[in-house]
């Protein structure tokens, strides 16, 4: 047995040496497809980040018509406020026409067609609401409520700038899942080229084995753990990727100011550990995947 | 040792190598196979090794029916044959005792086994003193010599040959069968394919001829023809 092992282990040695350039190909392509796997996980966990936050501050914005009278207001208020046990009284704030349009003039720094048709004069007032529910059915059906109050021009909720979120995060998952996916079917598909050049290379060898009575298996393993380390060693080299690339990304959102929802989107070091054995594991598995349908098809050389 | 029962071996649909071939070999014997080229020496001896499955018929081996053997018990058939071929199937990247040796590393064979058996059949083929050279620094004689004791080393039950003294002089063909007689007297039974009368000729052991795939004679101390 410690035969059998020993050269296993020597045959799989010589054999990565020998094929280099290959070798260095499919180990690059195994990281950089792992490297994307991992970022994919990252984002995700990112943008899961970012939703819980708002999830668990869910906004409600209540705009008045900016020629409501101020008995209109006053009884949208009192309405805001007969809800306590919903609605957070003490963070409930009315923005009147000078914060409103002063709030205007930075939400829309970047957009100044929109401003240049907001005026002090038309600009409507506003309710700034918190809930204290997580309910967002229920803030859903007040904001249905409130519409249809005296005076009250729109509702707008948090809640729904989460579809966009949603949206978006459905998108850059798919986008990097297929990416991912591609680069993972062409390590693999690089891995068994390089096993396959590899037996080609030793044919004769091969052959004789055969003649003399070694078993498929004895023959195919040196090639499986020469493909399982090319995949390991991409998974090593993806982690080192994921590890440089989360760090970059943690010490640069610290830059940004509190509370602008973007501290959020820091991945936590244990979330972190989990990627990082997840990409090592696949490396192996592609490794592993490439090589035995190398070994097994062309076997009959 | 070696039972052919009406063996037909076909390649696809209609090329015929050997056909109705019927014929037994006892423990021990050294039989020639002859014929011209193509007649359907070198496909009888693929179908003793597994390298070929016959088409019709039984071929025992060792005991064994080969015809009908799943493909996970052919390796161990192959431990009980020697094979020897024209062009010696040396690795030109190994030296002589490593080329040898390989033969007992790929079946698990332990260090210590390979280390005392090696240099006794280097000895037996009297290349002792050529272990370290590489196969390209031998002359053919020696390279068959070689390939030889790679085939022996396992001490199998049947050696194979085909064509083995094809692309030598007479003089080392001469040697070569001496070696294979040697081998045969230990109780190996060998079982040559050739077109060389001057070695059939000169041993005067069992020929069994083909021609067009089949047998047309088989004789006990023939000769050529």
């Amino acid at each position: 047995m410690m035969a059998r092992i020993e050269y296993a282990l020597r045959e799989t040695w010589a054999s990565f040496r020998r094929n280099l350039t290959l070798t260095m190909a499919a180990v690059l392509t195994s990281a950089i497809a792992l490297l994307l796997v991992g970022t994919t996980f990252l984002i995700q966990r990112a943008f899961e980040n970012l939703l819980v936050q708002w999830r668990g501050d869910v906004a409600m914005i209540v705009f008045v018509r900016s020629d409501a009278s101020p008995e209109q207001i006053a009884l949208i208020d009192g309405t805001l406020r007969a809800a306590p046990s919903v609605i957070d009284v003490d963070k409930l704030r009315y923005f009147d026409k000078v914060e409103s349009y002063a709030e205007a003039q930075r939400i829309f720094v970047g957009d100044p067609v929109t401003l240049s048709l907001l005026t002090p004069e038309t600009i409507p007032t506003q309710f700034k609401v918190v809930p204290l529910t997580q309910d967002t059915d229920l803030v859903r059906s007040l904001a249905d409520q409130y519409r249809t109050l005296p005076g009250v021009e729109a509702v707008a909720l948090a809640e729904d700038e989460f579809e966009i979120i949603s949206t978006l995060s459905a998108f850059v998952r798919t986008v990097t899942l297929i990416m991912s996916l591609v680069l993972l079917g062409v390590a693999i598909g690089l891995i068994w080229s390089t096993i396959r050049t590899a037996m080609f290379a030793r044919r004769r060898e091969i052959e004789v084995m055969k003649l003399v009575g070694a078993t498929n298996w004895f023959i195919r393993i040196p090639f499986m753990l020469e493909g399982l380390l090319q995949g390991l060693i991409g998974g090593v080299a993806s982690c080192a990727g994921v590890w440089v690339l989360n760090s970059a990304w943690t010490s640069g959102v610290a830059a940004f100011k509190p509370g602008t929802g973007i501290s959020s989107l820091v991945v936590p070091s244990g979330y972190l550990s989990g990627v990082m054995l997840i990409l090592l594991l696949l490396g192996a598995m592609i490794g592993a995947i490439g090589s035995a349908i190398a070994a097994s098809r062309f076997l009959d050389v | 040792m070696i039972k052919l029962d009406g063996v037909t071996k076909v390649y696809g649909t209609d090329t015929v190598a050997v056909e109705g071939v019927s014929f037994d070999v006892a423990k021990g014997d050294f039989v020639f196979l002859v014929g011209p080229s193509g007649s359907g020496k070198s496909t009888l001896l693929r179908l003793m090794s597994r390298e070929e499955v016959a088409t019709e018929g039984d071929v025992w081996v060792a005991g064994r029916n080969v015809s009908d053997m799943p493909p996970s018990r052919v390796p161990f058939l192959r431990r009980s044959l020697g094979n020897i071929f024209q062009d010696y199937k040396l690795l030109l990247n190994k030296t002589v005792f490593e080329n040898v040796a390989f033969a007992l590393e790929v079946i698990g064979k332990p260090r210590h086994v390979i280390n005392e058996q090696v240099p006794f059949v280097l000895e037996l083929v009297g290349l002792q003193d050529k272990s370290e050279r590489l196969p390209n620094q031998l002359s053919g004689g020696e390279q068959q010599r070689v390939s030889i004791a790679r085939a022996f080393v396992n001490r199998p039950l049947i050696m194979l040959a085909d064509e083995p003294t094809g692309n030598l002089d007479p003089a080392t063909s001469e040697g070569i069968m001496g070696l294979l007689q040697a081998i045969n007297e230990t109780g190996t039974t060998v079982m040559m394919a050739t077109h060389d009368h001057r070695v059939v000729n000169a041993m005067r052991r069992r020929v069994v001829q083909l021609d067009r795939g089949a047998v047309v004679r088989d004789q006990e101390r023939g000769v050529y023809e």
